[in-house]
């Protein structure tokens, strides 16, 4: 196989920004046909760029791309798209009001909207991967995976050769990994095409790549057949020295008194009555896939859903059903989506930070305090180890990782009593999402306790102490962490069969 | 920490653009009018004038402003002025002034929480909601003038409505005072206050002590003041930008969106109903197409001072300059004669050209600063149009 032609070859490809940024310092990698290509890096370690250019999004201010053995110079979108370049973008961005068959087809030219050759193609391809799509559904009415589906089916229509897929599994569940995972096999092996697959899963990268190429500072750090490699020394070359485990101590137990008492704490269509209890200190886990009430339950704990039935008493007392009175009781929550719902993108870093407790910061409650309001951000940034040029700085300037903690940052405060937390480390780098796991174990050992909703089961046996599985608004499960394993997880959830090859779930966490 | 002050920023086009608009305009009419042989355009006399005039539409921007930054719309203003207008001259001649005003006040704070309740409980978009209204708080000014011309005739009474709308005040003492405390805080704190001040006092002074302004333009002031301040320095303001700016992760913070976007509808609706009181009082008379249309002439004042149509941010002293510059605008033709019929071509390429500014100057902004090697790791880039730093 390593002797198919290269389809693309970046020949020290360089990127600097006119701002005098530099994002690429010469990288080179080959990508061949009928082969799948991982991509890793940590956040800032140039993966976006380089995407951006083999996109055509961005043009390389150095080095070279090679297309089918031809120099070639990308200006548009457009460009790579004719040569045969599809990219995935993270945030899919599909046209919410338009049906499945009118996304998949809207680059292709033409003036007629309803095409019936078309239409044959598309449900022919649709049939050949095997993705259960409904050509005529409104493309706002699909879940999350559905839509990645949309754009894969999108790439091939176009006829692409390559097909670049940017971190596609990041906010999917299992089971929709799994099909991600199948299609791009099916790409690969049965269509002969070349996919660069973009992921910070390691699991996946070593399971589903034949080939690794790993950025680091703008560089190429290391380029291996997936096939030589585990995912220490993968992890160890992400970040350029040697990882430290987050360690376990299975053995802990926790006995301090129970503070939190969830009692029937229900909403219609979303969550079915749930009674929860923790005690000071533990760290509680909700696992469950997509929609089925991680999030809700965790939105009623905070008294954010208006429909919400049930109490919540936190020592002993009764917690108002609205995020005034919880923040007010000490309840704190992070929310899933932190572009959406975590952070003000106009405001700078200390005026995010201070927002739930502005009245603390401020004389006679009413005026703030600017100074000691920076004063609070600073020692968050410190704490939380934020890369920042400062904390005047707008949060979108900073990578996800750095955003996330400045989420997390808002709730730091001794008045937080229970701390909340809807998918801390989606989508961002190992760093980042050691320092968050390690801050909410610290967290936890200095009495507070924490619910956290994960995807990421390998994150959930690692820190917490108890799991609360979760199915269609429903506690199905409730184990302590340490009588768990992943696949046990992964069965409890309600996933699809052990998919093959198996996703090993040995992956020591970075 | 010592707070930064980005001098550079807050006199670039995108921060300051308003205030060199405004000295670029006054500057060309003062020279076209010398030139035109008609001298004294710049005189204490006219420019009070020009603020006289923009005062109900500048009251109504500030509130609209605030409107504005917690992400809404309000298209019933000038509808609701006129109607606090007609409550006034329809009920002053049997109740008197002061339970009129106040009862024009509590109809227009009626029409404002009425909106609110319906855009934020019912979850109708502001602008539709505000459109229904404007048409139908229109309706019902027609409904209680009964299409014709109402006035007051009882001659006290009127006396009493002139008196608050006409009464002259020297502000030069009082002006003095001020430019001096803005001078010195101003440099006390490195803010660009002091600038303010010092053309404060050199206005003061080059009016000189015998000059005089109307009430209006007082209450413009103070108003414009007040709001300023709770927006720039209190927890309210940065809750109300918070809400503009994100109103789920500031309902997650634990901010009552609700309360704050209904206290906007409610502002807002207030401030037109005192600006409709100071209608009816310049004229002793309210006729039922009163005010039609200002509500454009408002937004565009907002639009001008830089106010953000997505929320989040707005200042409301540029958009008084916003207004201010809309007037000179209108004095302008009429003193050098040019005629109402370019009027409106001018006026609307300002405010376009205004928003054109804004957005590429936002852009520049929005670029990065060097914090990774790649900025490119910024995935939550979210546009920011139309708008960029709080006052």
């Amino acid at each position: 196989m390593v002797s198919a032609p290269p389809l693309l070859s970046c020949e020290g490809v360089a990127k600097r920004f006119p701002n005098g940024t530099v994002a690429l310092r010469g990288v080179d990698m080959t990508i061949r046909a009928g082969r799948v290509h991982g991509l890793l890096g940590a956040n800032g370690a140039g993966k976006s760029t380089l995407i951006k250019i083999l996109s055509g999004a961005h043009s390389a201010s150095g080095g070279q791309l090679v297309w089918r053995g031809e120099p070639v110079r990308w200006r548009r979108p457009i460009d790579a798209k004719r040569a045969g370049v599809a990219t995935i973008q993270q945030h899919v961005p599909l046209v919410p009001t338009l049906s499945v068959l009118e996304n998949i087809l809207l680059d292709t030219g033409g003036w007629r909207r309803h095409r019936h050759d078309e239409r044959q193609r598309v449900a022919g391809m649709v049939d050949r991967i095997g993705v259960g799509l409904d050509l005529d559904a409104s493309v706002g009415d699909l879940a999350i995976g559905e839509r990645q589906m949309v754009a894969i089916v999108q790439a091939l229509a176009s006829g692409a050769d390559l097909v670049v897929m940017d971190e596609p599994t990041a906010s999917l569940a299992a089971p929709e990994r799994e099909t991600v995972y199948r299609i791009v096999r099916q790409l690969a092996r049965e269509e002969g095409k070349a996919v660069l697959f973009v992921s910070h899963f390691l699991d996946e990268i070593v399971a589903l790549t034949d080939e690794v190429t790993v950025l680091r500072d703008g560089r190429a750090a290391l380029h291996a057949e997936t096939a030589s490699l585990d995912e220490a020394g993968l992890a160890a070359a992400i970040v350029g020295k040697a990882v430290v485990q987050l360690a376990r101590d299975r053995r802990r137990e926790v006995t301090g008194p129970e503070v939190v008492a969830i009692t029937r704490l229900s909403s219609p269509g979303r969550l079915a009555p749930t009674d929860l209890s923790l005690r000071a200190g533990e760290v509680v886990g909700l696992a469950g896939m997509l929609g089925s009430g991680r999030s809700e339950l965790l939105h009623a704990i905070f008294g954010a859903d208006p429909d919400a039935g049930g109490s919540v008493r936190l020592h002993g007392r009764l917690v108002g059903r609205s995020p005034e009175e919880a923040v007010r009781a000490g309840v704190a929550l992070v929310p899933e989506d932190r572009v959406a719902q975590g952070y003000l993108p106009q405001m700078p870093l200390w005026q995010n930070v201070t927002l739930p407790q502005l009245a603390t910061h401020s004389r006679w409650g009413l005026i703030p305090c600017p100074a000691d309001e920076r004063g609070r951000a600073a020692e968050a940034v410190d704490r939380l180890a934020i890369r920042t040029p400062d904390v005047d700085a707008l949060v979108p300037e900073l990578s996800g990782g750095n955003a996330q903690k400045v989420t997390i940052a808002k709730w730091l405060v001794p008045g937080t009593r229970l701390l909340l937390l809807d998918e801390p480390t989606a989508g961002i780098d190992v760093g980042a999402r050691t320092d968050i796991l390690r801050l909410i174990r610290a967290l936890a050992d200095d009495g507070l306790p924490v619910i956290v909703a994960s995807s990421d089961y390998d994150e959930l046996l690692a820190i917490c102490d108890r799991v609360v599985v979760l199915r269609d608004g429903a506690v199905v499960a409730e184990r302590a962490a340490g009588d768990l394993d992943e696949p046990m997880l992964v069965l409890l959830t309600g996933s699809a069969p052990v998919p093959t090859p198996p996703i090993q779930p040995t992956r020591p966490l970075p | 920490m010592k707070p930064s002050f980005n001098w550079r920023d807050a006199f670039g086009l995108r921060e300051a653009g308003v205030y060199y608009a405004l000295l670029l305009l006054l500057g060309v009419l003062a020279m076209a009018a010398a030139a035109a042989g008609r001298p004294g355009y710049l005189s204490a006399v006219n420019l009070s004038n020009i603020v006289y005039q923009a005062s109900l539409v500048g009251i109504m921007g500030v509130a609209m402003t605030v409107m504005l930054i917690t992400g809404a719309f309000d298209l019933s203003v000038a509808s609701v002025a006129a109607l606090a207008a007609a409550v006034l001259v329809g009920l002053a001649g049997s109740i008197g002034f002061v339970p009129a005003a106040l009862a024009a006040l509590a109809t227009a704070a009626a029409v404002g929480l009425a909106n609110g309740l319906v855009v934020q409980l019912v979850g109708i978009n502001a602008f539709i909601v505000t459109l229904g209204s404007l048409t139908a708080v229109r309706g019902l000014v027609l409904i209680l003038t009964d299409g014709r011309s109402l006035m007051v005739s009882d001659p006290g009474v009127l006396a009493e409505m002139l008196a608050f709308e006409s009464s002259r005040v020297a502000p030069f003492w009082p002006a003095l005072l001020l430019a001096l405390i803005l001078i010195v805080a101003g440099i006390a704190k490195r803010h660009p206050a002091a600038i303010g001040g010092v053309v404060l006092g050199g206005l003061a002074l080059a009016a000189g002590r015998d000059f005089t302004v109307a009430a209006p333009v007082l209450y413009l002031l103070a108003f414009t003041a007040l709001v300023w301040f709770v927006l720039g320095y209190t927890v309210i303001g940065r809750r109300l930008y918070a809400v503009g700016g994100n109103a789920e992760a500031a309902r997650l913070s634990g901010i009552n969106v609700h309360a704050y976007k209904i206290g906007a509808f409610l502002l807002s609706s207030l401030a037109a109903g005192f600006a409709g009181i100071l209608f009816a009082c310049r004229l002793g008379a309210i006729n039922p197409t009163a005010l039609q249309g200002s509500e454009l002439t408002v937004i565009a004042a907002a639009i001008l001072g830089g106010t953000s149509l997505f929320g989040g941010a707005g200042s409301v002293v540029k958009t008084v300059v916003g207004a201010l510059l809309l007037f000179t605008l209108t004095n302008g033709f009429n003193v050098l004669n040019l005629g109402a019929n370019y009027q409106g071509v001018v006026e609307g390429l300002v405010v376009i050209v205004a928003a054109a500014i804004y957005t590429v100057g936002g852009r520049r902004r929005a670029r990065p600063r060097p914090v990774d090697p790649e900025p490119s790791g910024r995935a939550d880039a979210a546009p920011v149009a139309l708008g960029g730093a709080a006052l």
